[in-house]
């Protein structure tokens, strides 16, 4: 790809509190895994489907690999990439909407619970919802990127920040109040 | 909005007391709350309400599943359309808004309801069409079809209909509040048959059909509503539309209610509305979609729909799925699981799987014979239906097997009752005695032998067992005074085996009385070993042989004498290899040759040794027979052998080929059979996907699928013989395969998996098996337990969990066995000491539990259970280490993990998914340094 060693960089000046940085970082992991994504795919013909999880966790190997020690650690790179993860599966559900109004069936191809439970739009107001509640309480918002839009488990959360699974449910429902209030009141408006 | 709006400040001031709230149990919460009010009136009543709102997303599943519904549209109250006046907004149905209107002329009383249909109606000449087919339909009347009383377009285009407005309740849930039983249901149905087959005759296809389109009023009286709808948007839209409305229909675009050609775009006819009827008859006698239970995602539906046969109606009730409470729907049905099963296996199955049939041509001919058949149902006559399969007449053999069952025992009585009066005529005189004494014991050799046919039924244990003692008992009467009669021996002895296998014998329904049935091994040995001493190549003496040498092998497993099971074992290959010397010709008994060697493979599986199970199942394959039976069973061991080698790949290809075989055998019911296709579905579960066991492929949801095949069947089991504990046993360790799936999803779901098992297991008559069990499933669900803010109930779950194995003679222990029950409680009991804020006898409990393991001598360097159990607690220990500030001691545990994944990396065939799983747990910066 050619972009590995750049990567590291952005990550380290988005890091720093670097806005253009944080963004050239967005759209270099959001190309990454979407090329991913479809090699994937190609790899195993049309109806399989392909966690997040498991892309993301291809992703870093591959991306680790290239750009061998120096990259940072997983459980960092894991955090950033849900995010980014999340734009990703928003502008897939926006694509398949688009598709299903002409009438076709498609099959799931990143294989999300997201995908089936909620609309596109809907979508989208969780994930504005969600950057609002990254001003307050951004462990809160990292665990739905991780758990909602990524598929990780409660455990795998935990250890990736090394705390209790107790600790990341008890983050979960509380999020999901928050998440659940800001978008009634978004209706109510 | 009560409490005022949310944002991130506010958030911030409210989050720390959420906290608080959250970690305690609903019953402290409301005194906590007093509390706090007294403290914050500010806050606490914005916290309450939050505090609900939490109660109602954990009830439906935000983010978990389906969500929201279409929102309201802006309020049309008080517009009039024609001559009607709009009073209420009173629903939304799939094709639009639905409104209250009255005359607003006065002419009548009446209340109508108005329809606005969500499609444009935009030329002129659409419009003028749209009330002329309304009118048609306007003509349709009949008692059963609610009145269409006009059809119009409103000024901004919008067509709507105006309707008879039918007060009552969607029909299944009618059925379901009266408690209707399956007679009512059906004579109820018969109405809307009617009034289906009213609207064919003037060739009107409704295209709709589903519950909420079918109302009951208070009357009793059906009505159906949106007769022709369909087709009239068909025709405004193309031909798409229909589909598409059926999609929409359906809420969150599920196409729940259409038939095969409406997916496929076939052509639409009256056998159209037949499919939906057969849904609707399914889901009023079983209160399920044919499709299943649970939200379906539109790929998975339009795939249930095209390719896959529903479950008969029977077998769904009868079924305890995890998300199916069978009990609450045979409530309703004033029945309980096990009638409503036996209601519904036969006839009725026959009638809903013919109007449920993919092709339109194999459906009823006509509604009228659909009615017919049910009419002929319920006066008890034959119907027309037939049954496709044989497993139909075996399901019908099993539903009258209570009786049967009752008549055998009854005839073995009067049969060995009048016999041993005959026996002690016979020892009075002497000259008939020989006679007698053969026909006793070829009577008795019957009995065993219809013991073997019998086996496999469910419901027939306890007959077995009476059975099968009763012969003996009789064939030990003639022993006691027979020496040197080689034949008689040996039936004696094959007599005990049988007991043995009625008392205990773990492959197949059993009484559990496994102490009991060792015993009877020992007397039968005491039959067979002279005879063997005496002329060793004796075909039936070591046929017998093997049979008690393999079931003590089996025996041995279930308790805890595990050093035993492999001398067994290897006593049992060895006297396979002496019996094949002999070169048996009888497919049964090459037969049970292959499947002993399955058995022998399986216990050095259980020991760890992969490359002897391996060999035994290549033996048990090559014993030459022509049919490939038993080799399923063959083939998941070698899966499994496979899985724990690391080869996932591999294993999940051979564990699906096993599915494959097992699946032709366990067609035609035996229960051995059936526990064997559990099982390799709870393989093909484990293998996919187990969240914090054993490596995996990380595909967890595909795995709760299967797992969930799998307990189909074990709960089919454990329903269909009260006394069966095999079956029992299998949900146990299907539910908690699925339970530790499903907590790391939601703690709701998983208590209900778990509270389930323990409810099943603790019907069996205690052993160490069942003790295990219950110990394994009190430990694991001790952490959702936890999770709901139960902290007492937790801890003493685990604590019970600790007495059970006490009991089973497993605790305590200096070796614990990774992965093993004893395990899984001992690291219950630590986590939860993590948990619950005890740092310091958590990390003494892990390193505890550490000591155990590796007393146990452990192999992770050629162990991948080994190795993926150690390293899961040290990430454990690590964690808690690192957390209270032991950084040093952290970083040194997982330094030694990276070195053994690093290890198994190198080593394993495919080293990426083995990756993938263990890079969840790998400190930060290990994998970098590879």
């Amino acid at each position: 790809m050619g972009c590995a060693p750049s990567l590291v960089a952005l990550l380290e000046a988005a890091e720093r509190g670097s806005k253009s940085a944080a963004d050239a970082l967005f759209s270099a992991l959001y190309s990454e895994l979407h090329r991913l994504a479809r090699h994937e795919l190609a790899r195993h013909g049309a109806p399989m489907t392909l966690s997040a999880t498991t892309l993301l966790h291809k992703a870093y190997i591959e991306i680790a690999g290239q750009d061998g020690t120096s990259f940072p650690d997983r459980n960092r790179f894991m955090g950033y990439a849900a995010r980014v993860m999340r734009g990703l599966i928003i502008d897939h559900a926006r694509s398949r909407q688009a598709q299903k109004r002409g009438g076709q069936f498609e099959i799931t191809t990143l294989g999300t619970e997201v995908e089936n439970a909620v609309d596109g739009e809907k979508l989208e107001r969780i994930s504005g919802a969600l950057d609002e509640l990254a001003k307050a309480e951004p462990a809160l918002a990292e665990v739905v990127d991780l758990k909602f839009f990524c598929g990780f488990s409660f455990q795998e959360i935990a250890t990736m920040r090394d705390v209790s699974e107790r600790t990341v449910q008890r983050q979960w429902e509380k999020a999901r109040i928050y998440l659940h209030r800001s978008i009634a009141e978004e209706l109510e408006v | 909005m009560a409490g005022g709006a949310l944002n991130p400040e506010r958030w911030q001031e409210i989050s720390p007391h959420l906290d608080e709230a959250l970690s305690l149990s609903e019953e402290d919460r409301a005194d906590w709350l007093a509390a706090f009010r007294a403290q914050r009136p500010e806050l606490a009543d914005f916290l309450e309400k939050l505090l609900q709102e939490h109660r109602a997303l954990a009830d439906e599943h935000f983010l978990e599943s389906e969500t929201q519904k279409p929102t309201n549209e802006t309020s049309l109250t008080g517009e009039t359309l024609g001559a009607y006046k709009l009073i209420s907004h009173i629903g939304e149905g799939g094709m639009g808004n639905v409104w209250l209107a009255e005359r607003s002329d006065g002419r009548f009383e009446r209340q109508v309801a108005v329809k606005f249909l969500r499609l444009a109606v935009a030329s002129r000449g659409a419009a003028e069409r749209f009330k002329r087919e309304g009118r048609i339909l306007g003509q349709l009347a009949h008692p059963h079809i609610a009145e269409l009383i006009d059809a119009g377009v409103t000024t901004k285009g919008e067509p709507y209909l105006v309707l008879e407005h039918v007060k009552g309740k969607q029909i299944d849930e009618y059925c379901d509040s009266r408690k209707l039983d399956v007679d009512a249901r059906i004579k109820l149905f018969l109405d809307v048959l009617s009034a289906v087959a009213h609207a064919h005759a003037n060739l009107v296809v409704h295209r709709d059909i589903k519950p909420s389109n079918v109302l009951v009023n208070n009357e009793g009286e059906v009505k159906l509503l949106d007769f022709g709808i369909a087709k009239l948007l068909a025709d405004d839209a193309g031909p798409a539309a229909a589909t598409q409305l059926t999609l929409e229909g359906g809420g969150g675009l599920t196409p729940q209610f259409a038939a095969p050609e409406q997916i496929t775009r076939g052509p639409i006819t009256t056998a159209t509305d037949i499919y939906a009827l057969g849904i609707l008859l399914y889901i009023l006698l079983t209160g399920q979609h044919p499709a299943g239970p649970g939200a379906q995602s539109p790929a998975n539906l339009v795939k249930a729909i095209l390719d896959i046969e529903p479950k008969s109606a029977s077998d769904v009730v009868a079924v305890a799925a995890a998300k199916i409470d069978t009990e609450g729907i045979a409530q309703s049905r004033a029945s309980t699981p096990d009638k409503l099963c036996r209601t519904l296996r036969g006839d009725l199955d026959t009638i809903v799987s013919k109007a449920l049939k993919k092709k339109p041509s194999e459906r009823y001919a006509s509604v009228s014979a659909f009615a017919d058949d049910l009419r002929r149902y319920l006066k008890h006559e034959a119907i027309s239906a037939r049954p496709d399969t044989f497993a139909y007449r075996t399901a019908k053999f099993l539903r009258r097997n209570r009786t049967a069952a009752g008549f055998t025992t009854l005839a073995i009585a009067l049969v060995i009752g009048s016999l041993s009066t005959g026996l002690l005529v016979a020892n009075r005189e002497r000259k008939v005695a020989e006679q007698r004494f053969a026909q006793v014991r070829e009577l008795a050799n019957k009995f065993i032998e219809l013991d073997n046919e019998i086996r496999g039924l469910p419901g027939s244990t306890q007959v077995r067992m009476q059975m099968v003692s009763d012969s003996l008992q009789y064939l030990t009467s003639l022993g006691s005074d027979v020496h040197g009669d080689k034949a008689l021996a040996l039936e004696i002895a094959y007599a005990y085996v049988r007991v043995a296998h009625a008392q205990g014998d773990p492959t197949s329904p059993n009484l559990g009385q496994f102490a009991e049935a060792e015993a009877s091994l020992n007397n039968a040995s005491r039959f067979v070993d002279p005879v063997l001493a005496k002329d060793p190549a004796n075909q039936r003496g070591l046929f017998i042989a093997t049979t008690i040498a393999h079931d003590r092998m089996v025996l041995a497993e279930r308790g805890a004498h595990q050093e035993g099971v492999l001398r067994d074992g290897a006593a049992a290959a060895s006297l396979i290899e002496r019996f094949m010397n002999t070169r048996p010709t009888e497919s049964h008994d090459l037969y049970s040759m292959r499947y002993f060697y399955s058995n022998v493979a399986g216990s050095y599986y259980e020991a760890r040794r992969f490359d002897d199970a391996t060999r035994y199942c290549q033996r048990g394959l090559d014993i030459p027979l022509s049919s490939t039976q038993g080799n399923g069973f063959i083939l998941a061991i070698l899966a499994a052998a496979r899985w724990q080698s690391g080869d996932l790949d591999g294993a999940l290809r051979t564990s699906l080929e096993a599915i494959e075989l097992d699946k032709g055998e366990a067609a035609n019911g035996h229960a051995s059979l059936r526990v064997n296709l559990a099982n390799g579905y709870e393989l093909e579960g484990e293998i996919l996907g187990r969240a914090d066991a054993e490596p995996s492929l990380g595909r967890s949801h595909e795995a709760l699928a299967e797992l969930q095949k799998g307990l189909d069947i074990a709960e089919d089991l454990a329903k269909q013989d009260a006394n069966d504990y095999l079956g029992r046993h299998n949900v146990a360790t299907k539910s908690l395969e699925i339970g530790n799936i499903l907590r790391h999803q939601s703690s709701q779901d998983a208590l209900a998996v778990y509270d389930h098992a323990l409810t099943r297991i603790r019907e069996a008559r205690s052993n160490v098996s069942t003790q295990r069990d219950e110990a394994e499933l009190l430990a694991a669900s001790s952490y959702p337990v936890r999770w709901t803010g139960r902290d007492k109930e937790a801890k003493q779950q685990i604590g019970r969990a600790l007495e059970l194995l006490n009991q089973a003679g497993r605790y305590p222990t200096d070796k614990v066995e990774p992965m093993s029950d004893t395990y899984d409680a001992l690291r219950a009991q630590a986590d939860d000491y993590a948990e619950t804020g005890k740092a310091k006898e958590a990390i003494e409990g892990y390193q505890q539990l550490l000591g155990k393991l590796m007393a146990w001598k452990p192999d992770p360097q050629n162990d991948l259970r080994d190795a993926t159990c150690i390293s899961r607690t040290w990430t454990a220990l690590a964690n808690l280490l690192r957390r209270t500030g032991r950084t040093e001691e952290a970083v040194r545990l997982e330094a030694q993990r990276t070195d053994l994944w690093n290890h198994w990396n190198g080593k394993l065939p495919n080293g990426q998914f083995l990756l993938l799983q263990s890079l969840s747990q790998i400190a930060p910066s290990a994998v970098a340094k590879q």
